[in-house]
């Protein structure tokens, strides 16, 4: 489509494409010298309410991996991330097939869909909080009535975590069902059809055509979840403060008791450091391959 | 082949039901608490059946009368300055930005959008922290400025990727005869480009608005007594371990009714806007 000739013109203007960054540029370095001197932080004894800061290496870092708070913080950190991948993406997946079933009722469950998204985290935790109160909370009610015993929800360590990662699951299984659904939605129609006169079943045509189809998309929500629940604060905050006994205390909540409580500022930015290149390294990896997955469509 | 196909239609209808309570129930259930008397909400087992009243709400808008109450209503006053205003900043530098990444050869193009795009990965408090100092120098700690600033951490990663997807699928065609016609770049932007992509620029300023207004870290941190958003100020409804449930669930009520309003309008640009960017390369 004389691609190359008009790639050739509007280079010739090539002063401007860097012009249309520039005020998006500013903002990002704006943003990056804060980054900076996180890092920096990351390696002094810095406190809030002392003038004097020192250089110390990486004593932040080392102590930090003695230290067995950190390490169950981390471990918890991780399986967090994971469980609510693997439910979220199974359920939403299952979510967006429902939905993509032509029915009278579709529209307004498209509508139902969205609600959760507009909540605020923060506030979403504190409604589930709300009906997850062990003594007089309408959970434990519910489950009375078809004679379950009560559940300790969010005040048990055993059960505090598992609760937090349902609450999470409300909040966002509605993002990944709604990007899959536009996923499923650009299926081209002949390549169904086409598929259907070859004689392929159902499951033939989930396994062949859907999956392969939705690949990408699924990639890019994996991206997100996973980056989003390695740095999931709001919902925890609100729900438990990370209690009972550190049972959800997340890394980015660990991080923000050090910083704001304790005013240890060195060691809170280590944490984050930490967490910032476990969320980076993940969505490096997986943007990587989503790329890939694109490029072979 | 009649009885496989009610069959399906009731499975699915099963499937909406159940969606349709995990959904709806917890909603229900605090907007029901917002209209209840203290008695009421912690009578157990729970009531479904009460009086309403309207005293929760009297309280948190201060018209109670006997001065109980608190002032919510600042709280979204500063949620409604700061979000809009963040969305309007991110819009502004955005569009040619997006522009560029979508149109223009550039060599830094894939690296310097993915940078943009992840920071949106980044812990919040990683930029945060060292920004409280920053903030309290520049004596930005506290205003709509600095919020609205780094607010933009939220709302131009996601600008900048819904829209470059947008302009991406705008047809080179009409661009190359208004090019004919002696239009520069910019131009073409704003008289060609920019207003076929307007429902794009609508669903991307909806979608970072709803994120923006959600947003918890930022004003936990960076917004004192004048700014702080209604996230925080839901929090005010709790002291130690005294929780006003009723006032809690009218604030509640009050900070979820612009992300509604707002989609309820614009809903299919929301979706079009959360899905579009997520789809176009």
């Amino acid at each position: 489509m004389g691609g190359l000739a008009h790639k050739k013109r509007l280079s010739s203007l090539c002063a401007s494409p860097y012009l249309f960054v520039i005020p998006a540029l500013v903002l990002v370095i704006g943003i990056f010298v804060p980054f900076l001197s996180a890092v920096w932080t990351s390696f002094t004894d810095s406190k809030l309410y002392i003038a004097e800061t020192n250089f110390i290496g990486l004593k932040n870092y080392i102590d930090l991996f003695r230290s067995g708070q950190f390490q169950q913080s981390l471990k918890i950190t991780v399986f967090y991330s994971l469980l609510s991948l693997a439910v979220q993406l199974p359920l939403g997946l299952g979510v967006a097939f429902l939905l993509n079933i032509p029915s009278r009722m579709q529209r307004f469950m498209r509508v139902v869909l969205v609600l959760p998204l507009l909540i605020p985290p923060v506030v979403a935790g504190l409604i589930w909080r709300t009906m997850m109160h062990p003594t007089n909370g309408i959970l434990n009610h519910l489950l009375g009535l078809i004679r379950i015993a009560p559940l300790p929800w969010l005040s048990s360590p055993k059960t505090a975590l598992i609760s937090v990662v349902l609450i999470d699951t409300w909040v966002f299984t509605p993002f990944v069902a709604l990007l899959l659904l536009a996923g499923l939605q650009s299926i081209p129609a002949e390549l169904k059809e086409a598929a259907s006169i070859d004689g392929a079943g159902v499951l033939d045509r989930l396994l062949w055509i859907t999956i392969p189809w939705l690949t990408p998309h699924i990639l890019l929500v994996t991206i997100f979840r996973a980056a989003d629940s390695l740095k999931s604060f709001d919902i925890v905050y609100q729900a438990t403060r990370g209690g009972p006994l550190n049972a959800t205390r997340l890394l980015h909540i660990m991080a923000y008791e050090e910083a704001i409580r304790w005013a240890g500022f060195g060691k809170s930015m280590a944490i984050i450091m930490v967490l910032w290149i476990m969320c980076y390294a993940i969505t490096n990896i997986l943007v990587n391959r989503w790329k890939r997955a694109v490029e072979v469509m | 082949m009649a009885t496989k196909k009610t069959l399906q239609g009731v499975l699915l209808y099963l499937g909406y039901l159940v969606m349709f309570l995990f959904i709806v129930f917890p909603l229900y259930w605090i907007v029901t608490m917002s209209f209840k008397e203290f008695r009421d909400i912690i009578a157990y087992p729970p009531r479904f059946l009460f009086k309403p009243t309207l005293a929760n709400y009297r309280a948190i808008l201060g018209l109670a009368g006997d001065g109980a109450g608190f002032a919510f209503l600042g709280y979204l006053k500063n949620s409604i300055i700061v979000s809009s205003l963040s969305v309007a900043l991110s819009a502004l530098v955005s569009i040619p930005a997006a522009y560029a990444f979508a149109r223009f050869p550039m060599r830094l193009k894939d690296n310097l959008s993915f940078t943009i795009l992840s920071l949106r990965f980044a812990p919040e408090i990683l930029i945060i922290i060292p920004l409280y100092a920053v903030f309290s120098k520049l004596n930005l700690y506290d205003t709509y400025l600095g919020l609205i600033l780094v607010h933009q951490l939220i709302t131009l990663p996601l600008t900048i990727w819904i829209l470059r997807g947008f302009f991406a699928e705008v047809p080179v065609e009409i661009e190359e005869s208004a090019k004919v016609d002696g239009c520069g770049p910019w131009r073409i932007l704003t008289r060609i480009s920019l207003p076929v992509i307007l429902p794009g620029v609508a669903g991307a300023m909806i979608v970072s608005f709803v994120f923006s207004w959600n947003n918890l870290l930022f004003g936990l941190v960076l917004s004192g007594p004048k700014t702080q958003p209604v996230t925080v100020g839901i929090l005010q409804t709790m002291h130690f371990d005294q929780i006003n449930w009723g006032w809690m669930a009218a604030a509640i009520v009050f900070s979820i009714i612009p992300g509604i309003l707002v989609s309820g309008y614009f809903g299919k640009y929301l979706v079009k806007g959360l899905t579009e960017g997520a789809v176009k390369q």
